[in-house]
């Protein structure tokens, strides 16, 4: 099999496209935008404490890797095989270069040499392979999950030799590159990954290769990381390979995020996540750094289950897309901070474009779509036909501290225009058994959720490919289908672009969409003293490069 | 025991004392609040000209003053508008909390002390277990089982009641058992359906009542603090425990906090001093 | 007399050791009620991406699809064995998670009880000899007070003053001595207000007995009177106090944990109960159940030998404080 695959791949390699060159030179576009620091900050010290909402569950890397809350810890922790910025670009770190073949099924990725995890094993081809494997299977008995985004499509992975792996899929993954950025993509210790699950709960018995180690921790309590002297193989992206400045980086939980941000404000902590929205404005005017990086991924909104009355008529859903003043939105819940949705992706993702038009607040519109449908004002104000009031139950979406408030607002909106709207607010544990994509009772879906390559959006989108059919399509919709198809099958982004832009006019034009606000999860205050962090393309920060003055 | 026959009841009692002249001020003023927040749960819309669901969000986070007597919240609504129209959940389900409490407790009790025996024993086990965990803890898995809304809260917090009325019940009932005019009415041959209804019931009702309106007050509280942790109804709703849980994420502005804190303690203090002089007049 | 005693002190052991099984067997039933689990909801993170299928096969492979009388039976033949099992959402031993938090809860609970006591005494003691219209009223009134203020509030509103207008403590580092001392103040105040009650009614009983008037007429000076004649007797019934304000700690770290952010029991139970992490619940309501059992027990073993009035019968519930007198029973119900 070995000797097949090798000859297979010696006859492709002329065909291969090779990346290195393209990743050189976008390392050099990228070296200026790394942060400006003054020669002085260099030699600087220093111990910070980031107050934190939750440590999350268990510590097992796999399992926990994509916490909003533990991924924070991992990222000190652990390196990643390629490095993804805020705008979604792709460059070196653990892997140096890569190639593919040009059906995306075969994938060769040379790795820096000299990298050692924290136990003292090196970081080589086969660990990488116990890596990519686990990400793919996990220990299901054990406990230990498989990696959620990592592609199904995966084959096998062979060390060549120590610093070359070969990666095979059983289908085209375009995605693989960059879902290798990807914050469940962190790479563990081969000796870590061989331990039992209860061994690897125990954050400290885990080791990565990253720029931080842990040195204590206490479940629910805190985790405590310090530099590690001998790093230096930093990603170049962030313009800084040896070891970190900081000496030490405490995550210390404090639930109540009125507490988190007091603690700052009087200096008694350096950094405080997910605090109220409603404080940043008096926060920024004091002078603290407010920092509200976006995500790769969908805007927060809500995907429209289209086999419910009354949802299945493509006018109400439009009345709906234009009967809610997102500018609203972010007036009264959020700050200036957060951008208006135009697509129903972010507008960082690359490939998003710009359709504001399609989601301009139009109460007068909507009321004549009602009208035309069939839904008259009755008594109250409230729109009914055949008797029936036009209602829309929202799900508030427990993994957005802010969602409540949100569907408080639409419902005063929607209730404007004739609309009875209901809110239903489960823990997360309610939520996930109740509220689905689709669900008999559940109209419309509100939807937080990251991905690192736009070419994943449209197969979400239907239940084709094991899809999540996010509109209750199946596969009904004909031009919904052939969009997905064409873009599975893009090879270049060239070819990829003009087709996800008639994807997103498709979407948000039948209503099945209904996007909120571009989504910001992440959310940090940060003292003034502290500068130089960096946010990747899932907006968690990094104090790897981080330094803190007087 | 119904909602009807406490409030008559402590009407009974209060107008009895009132034509007596014997009410200290603190009762008479406990009253007052009492009959104020009722008002306010039965007629919300007399006392306020605000919309406590709809707000104006330009007008978001003000301070209390005179056209906004308690403040506005982060969504602009009037917070004392959001208390009265709050008022009605809040007093109905500790009124379920204390309904449950009573019925269960006092029919486990009355049965345990008037029938004895085994189902004594039975149920005396069943006791010590509600007894043995600890109040709090006991609504918080309740209700985790049940779900989280403001009515399970209320069951969560009668069923972590149970007990205490069951033990108050079966030792009344077995002392009213004892007592001569039962042991004489059993001696005349009087059906046991009888001497319940008509003996031991009204006797053990008579500790028992205080304690239900003791335990109102508790209900409050511990479905406030149901609430406080995130184990009550969504938005819009505005219980008072609802509002001092959101208020706290909004320390800035304290009002948030300590408006609806302000009105459930002088309703709770109101009715545990109506209580004490319940027990100490009769 | 002495075989009499032996024999109720064995039939109170085994309502012991009965009452703390079927505490575990109600906690297993109440929590299995509703369908989910910790590792299904971590599962369903929308950021996971996994289908519905998936999640299936990776719950199966871990047994947790099997009906619940099996999997009780399981759990039951451990615990008996003393292996309280893993933390279904941290995937650590239970007995490692409660290890961890016990000594924090400790702490704060000792403190707030210490604070309970003393601010319950002063106020016991105050009712007693200061001017009957002044100042007794209004100490009379304190407890009740005390009992209307949700203790969120009394949190909330000392890191207020204390942690951020006076700085007095830093938030973040609640295990600091102000800190400590600060959670323990809120936490104390309710179980003071419950402690004083009772001591009150006592006191009032006890001073209108005659021989505290015999022994005022001998002119033994005030202080010595309380201490020798009046808190003696008064602190038999307060025992029983202790034991109830036992559970009342506990089940107020719950909030008192959360406010002040402080690790412990307290905020362990928050945790679980959040994702229904069965095998922690079981452990943290087996372990009150057992504490509260063992303490009712040991008064119940030891009320007798005190007290000969007491007739040895077999279950708390006939305890002099309970059932002799019906205002303490309204006062101690309250307690539980």
């Amino acid at each position: 099999m070995t000797v097949r695959f090798s000859s297979f791949s010696h006859s492709r390699r002329r065909l291969l496209v090779t990346l290195s060159a393209v990743t050189a030179a976008a390392l050099t576009a990228m070296a200026g935008l790394s942060p400006a620091r003054s020669a002085g900050a260099q030699k600087n010290v220093g111990d910070i404490t980031f107050l934190i909402d939750s440590l999350g569950g268990t510590w097992i890397p796999n399992n926990s890797s994509i916490s909003s809350f533990q991924g924070h810890i991992w990222g000190h922790v652990t390196d990643k095989l390629v490095y993804v910025d805020a705008e979604g670009k792709v460059s070196p770190w653990i892997a140096e270069s890569w190639e593919q073949s040009s059906d995306a099924t075969h994938f060769t990725l040379h790795l820096k040499k000299g990298v050692t995890f924290s136990d003292g094993s090196a970081l080589d081809a086969s660990a990488v392979v116990a890596n990519l494997d686990i990400w793919y299977a996990g220990r299901k008995s054990e406990g230990i999950n498989p990696v959620g985004l990592f592609p199904k499509t995966y084959d096998r992975a062979e060390a060549v030799d120590a610093t070359t792996v070969k990666v095979v899929f059983k289908a085209p993954t375009l995605g693989f590159i960059p879902t290798l950025g990807y914050h469940g993509s962190i790479l563990i210790s081969p000796k870590s990954i061989a331990q039992p699950a209860a061994q690897q709960a125990d954050l400290a018995k885990t080791s990565g290769s990253g720029p931080y180690l842990v040195e204590s921790w206490k479940e629910g309590d805190f985790v405590k990381l310090v530099k590690r002297k001998d790093y230096n193989w930093g990603p170049a992206a962030v313009g800084h390979t040896g070891p970190a400045y900081l000496n030490s980086i405490t995550y210390k939980l404090v639930s109540e995020p009125s507490l988190r941000v007091a603690a700052v404000q009087s200096g008694q902590a350096d950094v405080a996540y997910s605090p109220s929205p409603q404080e940043l404005k008096s926060l920024k005017d004091a002078g603290f750094t407010i920092a509200t990086p976006r995500y790769l991924g969908f805007v927060n909104g809500l995907a429209i289950n289209t086999r419910l009355e009354p949802y299945n008529d493509a006018k109400v859903r439009q009345a709906l897309q234009a009967g809610i003043n997102r500018k609203e939105i972010i007036d009264t819940v959020y700050t200036p901070d957060w951008k208006l949705a135009t697509s129903f992706i972010q507008s960082n993702v690359p490939g998003a474009t710009d359709h504001s038009d399609l989601l301009a607040y139009n109460p007068g519109k909507a009321e004549k779509l009602l009208d035309e449908a069939g839904w008259t004002k009755g008594a109250g104000g409230i729109r009914t036909r055949d008797g029936k009031q036009l209602t829309l139950t929202l799900y508030s979406n427990p993994y957005l501290a802010t969602a409540k408030s949100i569907d408080e607002l639409i419902a005063q909106q929607l209730g404007k225009i004739g609309w009875k709207v209901t809110i239903r607010a489960y823990d997360v544990v309610t939520f996930g058994e109740k509220v689905r994509f689709g669900g008999p009772a559940v109209p419309a879906y509100e939807v937080t959720r990251s991905f690192i390559d736009a070419g994943t959006v449209a197969s979400i989108l239907t239940d084709a490919n094991n899809g999540e059919n996010w509109f209750n399509l199946g596969d009904s919709d004909k031009q919904l289908n052939e969009l997905r198809d064409k873009i599975a099958g893009a090879a270049s982004t060239e070819i990829r672009d003009p087709l996800l832009d008639q994807l997103q006019t498709y979407v948000l034009e039948q209503g099945y969409f209904i996007p909120r606000t571009q989504i910001v999860q992440r959310i940090y205050v940060q003292s003034p003293k502290l500068k130089g962090e960096v946010y990747n393309g899932i907006a968690y920060a990094s104090y790897y490069t981080a330094t803190i003055g007087e | 025991m119904t909602l009807a026959s406490v409030s008559s009841a402590s009407r009974v009692a209060a107008i009895s004392r009132l034509t007596g002249l014997r009410v200290p001020p603190t009762v008479a003023l406990s009253f007052a609040v009492i009959a104020l927040v009722i008002a306010w749960s039965l007629a919300p819309g007399l006392f306020t000209s605000h919309n406590p669901v709809v707000g104006v969000p330009a007008d978001k986070l003000l301070g209390p003053g005179t056209t906004h007597w308690f403040g506005t919240d982060h969504l602009g609504r009037d917070l004392y508008t959001r208390v009265v129209y709050g008022t009605a959940s809040s007093v109905t389900s500790a009124l379920i909390a204390v309904v449950i409490a009573t019925v269960a407790g006092g029919l486990i009790g009355l049965l345990a002390g008037f029938l004895g025996g085994w189902v004594d024993i039975v149920l005396a086990r069943l006791v010590d277990v509600l007894l043995a965990i600890p109040n709090f803890l006991l609504a918080v898995i309740v209700v985790t089982a049940i779900g989280f809304d403001t009515t399970n809260a209320a069951i969560a917090t009668g069923v972590s009641a149970v007990a205490v009325f069951a033990r108050v019940m079966r030792s009344e009932v077995i002392k009213t058992r004892q007592a001569i005019f039962v042991e004489a009415a059993f001696l005349m041959g009087g059906s046991r359906r009888h001497i319940l209804l008509r003996h031991v019931l009204p006797n053990a009702s008579r500790s028992v009542l205080p304690l239900a309106v003791l335990q109102f007050g508790l209900s409050i509280l511990v479905i406030a603090s149901l609430a406080f942790l995130g184990y009550g109804d969504p938005p819009p709703a505005s219980d008072w425990g609802l509002l001092i849980s959101i208020g706290k994420d909004y320390l800035k502005w304290p009002w948030l906090v300590y408006a609806p804190a302000f009105v459930t303690i002088a309703t709770v203090l109101s009715v545990n001093r109506i209580s004490r002089w319940l027990r100490t007049t009769d | 007399m002495r075989g009499a005693y032996l024999s109720y002190a064995a039939k109170r052991l085994t309502q012991a050791i009965v009452v703390i099984l079927l505490t575990y067997v109600f906690t297993f039933v109440v929590v299995s009620i509703l369908p989910g689990d910790p590792i299904t909801n971590v599962l369903r993170d929308p950021q996971n991406g996994f289908t519905e299928d998936e999640i299936k096969a990776i719950v199966a492979a871990q047994g947790l699809d099997q009906p619940i009388p099996v999997q009780l039976w399981t759990s039951l033949s451990h615990f008996v064995t003393g292996d309280l099992g893993l933390s279904m959402r941290s995937n650590r031993p239970v007995t490692t998670l409660i290890a961890e938090v016990l000594p924090s809860t400790l702490i704060l609970a000792s403190a707030a009880f210490v604070i309970a006591l003393l601010l319950a005494v002063t106020i016991g003691y105050g009712t007693q000899f200061l001017p009957k219209r002044f100042g007794q009223g209004l100490l009379r009134g304190l407890p009740s007070l005390f009992l209307s203020v949700p203790n969120f509030v009394i949190g909330l509103a000392l890191i207020h003053i204390f942690g951020f207008q006076l700085g007095l403590f830093r938030v973040i580092a609640p295990n600091s001595f102000w800190a400590t001392l600060f959670a323990a103040v809120a936490l104390g105040i309710p179980v003071s207000a419950r402690i004083a009650e009772v001591l009150i009614a006592n006191l009032d009983n006890e001073s209108e007995q005659e021989y505290a008037a015999v022994a005022r007429g001998r002119g033994l000076g005030q202080m010595r009177l309380f201490a020798k004649h009046l808190l003696k007797p008064s602190s038999l019934p307060v025992v029983t106090v202790i034991a109830l304000a036992i559970g009342e700690l506990l089940g107020g770290s719950l909030i008192t944990e959360t406010v002040f952010g402080r690790t412990g029991i307290g905020s362990l139970v928050q945790r679980s109960v959040s994702t229904q992490d069965l095998p922690v619940l079981q452990a943290v309501v087996s372990l009150a159940a057992v504490v509260f059992v063992l303490v009712n027990l040991i008064a119940d073993l030891v009320y007798p030998l005190l007290d000969p009035r007491v007739k040895l019968i077999g279950g708390p519930k006939y305890r002099p404080t309970t059932a002799d007198d019906s205002s303490t029973a309204t006062s101690q119900a309250v307690t539980s």
